[in-house]
């Protein structure tokens, strides 16, 4: 404030020099106006002085006063004692606690939806493009360009009560043959949180723990399309309608067991296996895994599992699939399949969320027993059963170097679960650019190999997926 | 035919006793804490970990989920940490999300209700510290935002004489017959962490009002601590990686406002907050984030003495 005055003072005499000898009254006017700011100036400043001490002298009063009062409670000779001086009236704490109440009472908030669950929501959008069509290639998908709403997925997920946890997966994803959005409810499971002896009961619609990416959302896999031994041998996720127990080993070392059984395992279509009249307990599908995990160094990690899945009396899951010879068709009647599985990475301590590198691979071997009926007419004498061992892996690497890109390449391999002379190769290096954890954009170049027993035809394709998440996220451990 | 006989029924009977009790008592180990004379204490950051070993002394055995070297949101979920928080009695933890990348899923992972949150075992650091920057709207255009406030307040000595009692009343709850060692041990802690903040204020006194940026927002606490002035951070927003536009804005602005220092936590890569010292003229600093983020400081008291030196060199003229 001084130096805004002596400021001033200089403007006001630069402005008025040169001086004619008429101006010298004005130049005296402009002194003593100059000297009454600065009294007014010196006086505002004493009085805000004042002020300030004199609230400074309250706040101390008051905190006197409130120790006082504590001190009040346990002693018992106080009441004869005389206030203190100074002290703050009456009036004054009143104001204060007034204050104190009204933004109390504005922290009440009466809401209805305070128990609703955590809500987020995926859109995944695949562009692509593939050198033939899709009676060619046997996708789902046509030839040539395509666009694609992949997925668009509603999670919801909140306690139930003390004991247990539920979640939701809704997805609406356009339906490969019509276009049409089809709204269905993808995951819908309880989950218990405190059985006692390491134990985890999962009951209701959920993706059932068998290998490393069966139970892993489209979205959440680290390249385009799930790999094809999934797809043929589970059929894409692993969901099923039952019950699923994990438990944890209460040992030093990570081992974790799971068992699990349902109406159905894998596959888009939400019926039960085998729903005829009347189905026996060995009608159901009943699964199992073990994993455990090694820290090879603190940066260095190796997370291995197997698992098992047996459908004892299948029936006709899939209905009887026509072979390629036009004619044969085969009926599945049980269904066994045994999965072998590791991921190896490096996680480095220090800088993982801008380098990190990952090898994944999961094997199985599929023995199932069909029903052949070679001329395709049911119940013609000339059917007979045939167990039919196949195996199938994919096997991937990804590299991030940078918070934003990573890269890979997968490559799968499988014999058809029905004809293990019918191969498929597929070769896939991809690139991704994460925009940030939210939003992220993948190109992958895919080459796939079809034997000729396949009748199919070999083709190459190009994929560009943009996947994003909006609100809550996160599908839990299972899904790290 | 000939049913069994009682000869016969107990030797299955016998049998089968044995068969299940390597089970039973399987089970009951998973049910029973190990270690039981011990508490058994995790912490998700070796500050904290620092903290419950000076509180605790020899009457907790005391895990760490970090080594000290990681970021404090992006400590790798490991599954060998599974069974550590399974046999927890505690767990240790900074508040205010700053473990939510990790931390949830491990504790739904541990199937132990003890420490899951709510319950006593569960053993938030923040609950009696008013957090800095809390935002106005959690929505992801500011980035990886931390709805309840900024949770770094491990940097700011004061407030974490605040987890220092946080974590002593939760021992004292967990093993009550040894609160009086706890609560000795705390203020014996407490004292030496008064005389430390008392000659690192001393320190830092010259520089008040100095500027700085800092990688990730990682310093309000401690900027508001010490009187130095946190002016912004190289990444656009929490979690978000610097734009070519946000570093030329930054830079422009750091060189108008004579801002003398760039932070660098070691876990972010060196190229960009070296870039703007060299452009700005600033001293580019290496700071840890918690104890063994860089050699040297293995308690907490080390970090910070380690920091405030580094601070009060690279204010210097």
């Amino acid at each position: 404030m001084m130096t805004g005055l002596a400021v001033l003072a200089f403007t006001l005499a630069a402005t008025t020099s040169p001086l004619h000898a008429g101006e010298t009254n004005e130049v005296e006017q402009l002194k003593r106006q100059l000297q009454q700011m600065q009294e007014q100036f010196e006086k505002v400043e004493a009085e805000q002085k004042a002020q300030i001490d004199g609230l400074r002298h309250q706040v101390d009063l008051l905190s006197a006063t409130q120790a006082a009062a504590a001190t009040q409670a346990t002693a018992t000779n106080l009441a004869a004692a005389p206030p203190p001086a100074n002290a703050v009236s009456r009036g004054m704490y009143q104001e204060l606690s007034d204050k104190v109440d009204q933004v109390v009472e504005a922290q009440k908030k009466v809401l209805p939806g305070e128990f609703n669950p955590a809500l987020g929501f995926v859109g995944e959008t695949v562009g692509s493009w593939r050198s033939m069509g899709s009676d060619q290639t046997g996708s789902s998908r046509p030839g040539g360009f395509d666009v694609w709403e992949r997925s668009l997925e509603l999670n919801a997920s909140a306690s139930v009560d003390p004991f247990a946890k539920g979640w939701i997966v809704a997805n609406a994803s356009a339906d490969s043959a019509t276009g049409e959005s089809t709204f269905g409810i993808e995951e819908g499971a309880l989950q218990t949180t405190s059985l006692p002896g390491n134990l985890t009961l999962t009951a209701g619609r959920f993706f059932g723990e068998f290998g490393r990416l069966s139970y892993i959302h489209d979205h959440e896999l680290p390249f385009v399309n799930r790999p094809l031994v999934l797809d043929d041998y589970i059929g894409g996720e692993s969901r099923s309608d039952g019950a699923q127990v994990n438990w944890l080993a209460p040992v030093d070392h990570y081992i974790s067991l799971t068992a699990g059984l349902g109406d159905s395992f894998g596959g888009d279509d939400p019926n039960p296996d085998n729903p005829g009249a009347y189905r026996s307990f060995y009608g159901l599908n009943f699964w199992s895994r073990a994993s455990t995990y090694f820290d090879l160094t603190p940066s260095w990690q190796l997370e291995t599992g197997v698992s098992g899945l047996w459908n004892p009396r299948t029936e006709d899951r899939g209905g009887a699939i026509l072979q390629p010879d036009g004619v044969t068709t085969l009926t599945e009647k049980q269904r066994r399949l045994a999965g072998v599985d590791f991921k190896f990475s490096y996680v480095p301590l220090r800088d993982n969320q801008f380098n990190s590198f990952t090898w994944g691979t999961e094997i199985l071997f599929s023995d199932n027993n069909y029903l052949v009926d070679p001329n395709g007419m049911a119940n013609s004498g000339d059917e007979y059963r045939s167990d039919v061992n196949a195996w199938g892996m994919y096997s991937y690497v990804a590299y991030k170097w940078s918070r934003r890109w990573s890269a890979g390449f997968l490559f799968d391999y499988l014999e058809s679960p029905q004809n293990n002379n019918d191969e498929t190769l597929a070769y896939s290096p991809f690139v991704t650019f994460a925009i940030s954890h939210w939003n992220e954009l993948r190109l992958q170049y895919t080459h796939t190999d079809h034997d000729a027993a396949s009748g199919l035809q070999s083709d190459d394709a190009i994929y560009l997926q943009w996947a994003w998440i909006i609100g809550a996220h996160s599908h839990g451990w299972t899904q790290r | 035919m000939a049913g069994p006989n009682a000869e016969t029924l107990k030797g299955n009977l016998n049998m089968k006793t044995k068969l299940l009790l390597p089970v039973l008592l399987a089970f009951a180990l998973g049910a029973v804490p190990a270690g039981a004379a011990k508490v058994r204490v995790v912490a998700t950051l070796t500050d904290l970990a620092d903290l419950a070993r000076n509180v605790g002394g020899d009457l907790v055995e005391v895990h760490c989920l970090a080594t000290g070297i990681e970021d404090t949101h992006g400590v790798p979920m490991k599954p060998s940490f599974v069974p550590l928080l399974n046999r927890a009695d505690l767990v240790v933890l900074v508040g205010f999300d700053c473990e939510h990348a990790f931390l949830p899923a491990l504790l739904e992972a541990s199937k132990n209700p003890k420490i899951q949150p709510g319950h006593p075992g569960y053993v938030d650091c923040s609950r009696d510290i008013i957090p800095l920057d809390v935002p106005k709207s959690t929505d992801h255009s500011e980035g990886d935002v931390h709805p309840y406030g900024n949770p770094h307040y491990t940097l700011d000595p004061v407030l974490m004489e605040s987890a220092v009692k946080t974590i002593c009343a939760a021992l004292a709850a967990t093993a009550p017959e040894h609160q009086a060692d706890f609560e000795k041990n705390r203020d014996a802690y407490l004292a030496k962490l008064d005389a430390k903040i008392a000659g690192w204020q001393a320190e830092l006194a010259p520089f008040k009002g100095s500027q700085f940026v800092s990688y990730h927002e990682h310093w309000p606490y401690f900027a508001a601590r010490f009187g130095l002035v946190y002016f912004g951070t190289i990444e656009v927003k929490p979690g978000i990686d610097p734009t070519p536009r946000h570093i030329e804005e930054l830079v422009k602005a750091m060189k108008a406002s004579h801002v003398p220092v760039v932070v660098r936590e070691p876990q972010f890569p060196e190229k960009v907050p070296a870039l703007i010292a060299r452009e700005t003229g600033a001293k580019l600093i290496k700071l840890p984030i918690m104890p063994g983020g860089v050699p040297d400081t293995d308690t907490y008291i080390e970090e910070m003495d380690y920091i405030v030196h580094a601070f009060a060199e690279a204010l210097k003229k």
